[in-house]
C-alpha cells in the first residue's frame, strides 16, 4: 500500500511542470548566467550554493503549499477523513515523496553547477551535500506546510511564500556579502533558516571544513516550530475555520 | 438498518442550519436529498457520514468501523493532477487499505463505463467522465453504503443516463445509495424514497408516489415547487 502512496505522490510531483520549472530549470539558467557574468572562481561557489538553496526554497515552500491547498480545496482530505488510512500518514508519504525529489533535483543543480565550473569535488562534500540539502527540504517543506494552512487561496500562498522569501533570501549572504550591510540587517539574516542553510552548503565546499553547528541547529529547531505550529493549524477542509459565515 | 440520527442540530452562531432532524438509512434503498441551494442537504449529508459533528442530537452507525465501509462522492472532484484515471483509482483503493491489481481497477472502471479513458489523465477527462471517475474512487472498496452528492450536476443527457444505470446496478448488486439531486426526473426515476429539507427541516419524507398522492402533486416538480421557498436559503 505504501509503495503504491509513494510512487503515486512521486509521480504527481514529478509532473508538475510549473513547480518543476521553478525549481530545476530556472534555477540552473539562474546560475549559468550569474555565475558566466562573475568568472572569479569564488564567486562562482557562492553562486552555485546560493542557487542550490534558492531552489530548495522554491521547491520545498511553494511547492508544497500549493500541493495543499488544491488537495483540501478539492476535498481529497475530506475523503481521506472517510478511509481508514491516517491523514498524517498520508501527508508524511508526500512530505518524504517531494523531499526524495527535491534533495535529487537540488543536489543535480549544485553537481552541475561545480563540475560545469571546474570545481573541486570531494567525497566528504558530495555526500554531505545531499545530506544537508535533505535537512533544508525538510525544513523548508515544513514551513511551506504552515503557509498551506495559513492561506486561503492561490494568491495568498503566493504572498505569503514571497513574505517570507524575499527577506529571507535579501537578508542572506547567498549572492553577496553582508559585511557592508546595516547591523540589523545581518542580524535579522541570522534568525531565518535560509542565511544557515547557504552557510551549511557553502562552508562544507572548502576541504577540512567543518559543520557549523549553530547554523544546523537552527534549521532544527525551524523544522521542530514549523511542524508544531503546522499540525495545531492543520486544515482538512478549506472552510473548517470560516465555518462560523459559512451557508450550508 | 445502517444509520439512524435522532434530533440533529447544526448552529453555527445564531444561525441554524439543520433543526432537529430525524432521519434512518435503511438496506437497498435509494433515497433522494432534495431541497433549495443552502436548505442543509451537504450539511445533512457530511453529518451522516461523520464528517461534521452536530451541534446536538445523535448519529448511530451500524459498524464502529463504518467509515472504511461507505463510498463517497463529494462534488468537487478529489483528482491528484498528473494521475491517470487508473493511478488515482489505485491510489485510492490503498487509502482504503485495499491491494487491487490493475485488472481489478480495470473492472471497476469498466463498470462505470470509463475504461477507455483508464490512462488519461483524470483531470483532462470530461465532466460526465471525471463524475464516472469520482464514482468508481467511491465504490473501489466495494462499499455497502454509497453517498452521492450531486452525481448528476451539469452532465449532458446521455452521460445523466448512463449515471443513472450504474446507480441502479450499484443498486441491484445490493448497495444502499444516498444521494442529493436537483433534477426531479432524476429523483422520480430512481429513488426509493424523498427526503425534502427546506430551512434545514425535513419538511417531507416518503416513496415518491406516496408524496405526491399526500400533497396532491401531479409531479416531484409540482410538490417541490408546493413544498420549498421561493428564495434560496443561504443559511
Amino acid at each position: 500500500m505504501l509503495k503504491v502512496q509513494m510512487r503515486s505522490m512521486l509521480v504527481t510531483s514529478l509532473r508538475d511542470k510549473i513547480t518543476l520549472f521553478y525549481s530545476l530549470l530556472l534555477p540552473i539558467v539562474l546560475m549559468f548566467g550569474l555565475a558566466i557574468f562573475f568568472d572569479n572562481p569564488e564567486q562562482q561557489l557562492h553562486i552555485i550554493c546560493g542557487v542550490t538553496a534558492i531552489s530548495t526554497v522554491f521547491w520545498g515552500m511553494q511547492g508544497i503549499a500549493f500541493q495543499v491547498h488544491w488537495q483540501r480545496s478539492r476535498g481529497v482530505y475530506k475523503l481521506l477523513m472517510l478511509t481508514p488510512m491516517p491523514l498524517m500518514q498520508f501527508i508524511a508519504v508526500m512530505i518524504v515523496a517531494r523531499t526524495v525529489i527535491g534533495v535529487a533535483m537540488n543536489w543535480s543543480i549544485w553537481l552541475i553547477g561545480m563540475l560545469s565550473f571546474g570545481m573541486k569535488l570531494t567525497a566528504w562534500s558530495i555526500g554531505l551535500t545531499q545530506l544537508i540539502i535533505m535537512i533544508g527540504t525538510i525544513c523548508f517543506t515544513s514551513i511551506g506546510f504552515v503557509i498551506a494552512n495559513a492561506a486561503r487561496n492561490e494568491a495568498q500562498i503566493n504572498m505569503l511564500s514571497n513574505l517570507l522569501q524575499m527577506p529571507m533570501i535579501f537578508m542572506s549572504s547567498a549572492f553577496y556579502s553582508l559585511d557592508g550591510a546595516p547591523a540589523w540587517v545581518a542580524f535579522i539574516g541570522k534568525l531565518l533558516p535560509f542565511e544557515h542553510y547557504t552557510n551549511l552548503i557553502s562552508t562544507m565546499q572548502s576541504a577540512g571544513s567543518s559543520i557549523s553547528i549553530l547554523s544546523l541547529i537552527v534549521l532544527v529547531l525551524y523544522i521542530m516550530i514549523a511542524i508544531l505550529i503546522a499540525s495545531i493549524t492543520f486544515r482538512w477542509d478549506t472552510n473548517q475555520l470560516m465555518l462560523k459565515s459559512s451557508t450550508a | 438498518m445502517y444509520i439512524e440520527a435522532k434530533g440533529l442540530v447544526k448552529q453555527y452562531g445564531k444561525r441554524m442550519i439543520l433543526n432537529n432532524i430525524d432521519v434512518s438509512i435503511q438496506a437497498h434503498e435509494i433515497i433522494a436529498i432534495i431541497g433549495p441551494n443552502g436548505a442543509g442537504k451537504s450539511t445533512m449529508l457530511e453529518m451522516l457520514i461523520g464528517l461534521q459533528k452536530p451541534s446536538s442530537g445523535t448519529i448511530w452507525h451500524w459498524d464502529t468501523a463504518y467509515k472504511g465501509k461507505i463510498g463517497v462522492q463529494l462534488q468537487a472532484v478529489p483528482f491528484f493532477p498528473g494521475l491517470s484515471a487508473m493511478e488515482n483509482l489505485l491510489l485510492f483503493a490503498s487509502f482504503y487499505k485495499k491491494s487491487i491489481s490493475k485488472e481489478e481497477a480495470m473492472k471497476c472502471l469498466r463498470i462505470c463505463g470509463i475504461h477507455d479513458a483508464a490512462h488519461t489523465e483524470a483531470a483532462k477527462l470530461s465532466g460526465g467522465q471525471q463524475k464516472r471517475l469520482a464514482i468508481a474512487v467511491a465504490i473501489i472498496h466495494e462499499p455497502t453504503l454509497l453517498f452521492l452528492d450531486e452525481p448528476t450536476a451539469a452532465l449532458d443527457p446521455r452521460n445523466r443516463q448512463d449515471i443513472h444505470n450504474l446507480m441502479l446496478e450499484l443498486q441491484q448488486q445490493g448497495k444502499t445509495i444516498v444521494f442529493t439531486s436537483h433534477d426531479m426526473d432524476e429523483v422520480h426515476q430512481l429513488a426509493t424514497r424523498v427526503l425534502v429539507i427546506d430551512q434545514g427541516k425535513i419538511i417531507a419524507a416518503g416513496e415518491p408516489a406516496e408524496l405526491c398522492n399526500k400533497y396532491d402533486a401531479a409531479s416531484l416538480t409540482q410538490l417541490y415547487m408546493k413544498l420549498t421557498r421561493e428564495d434560496e436559503c443561504y443559511a
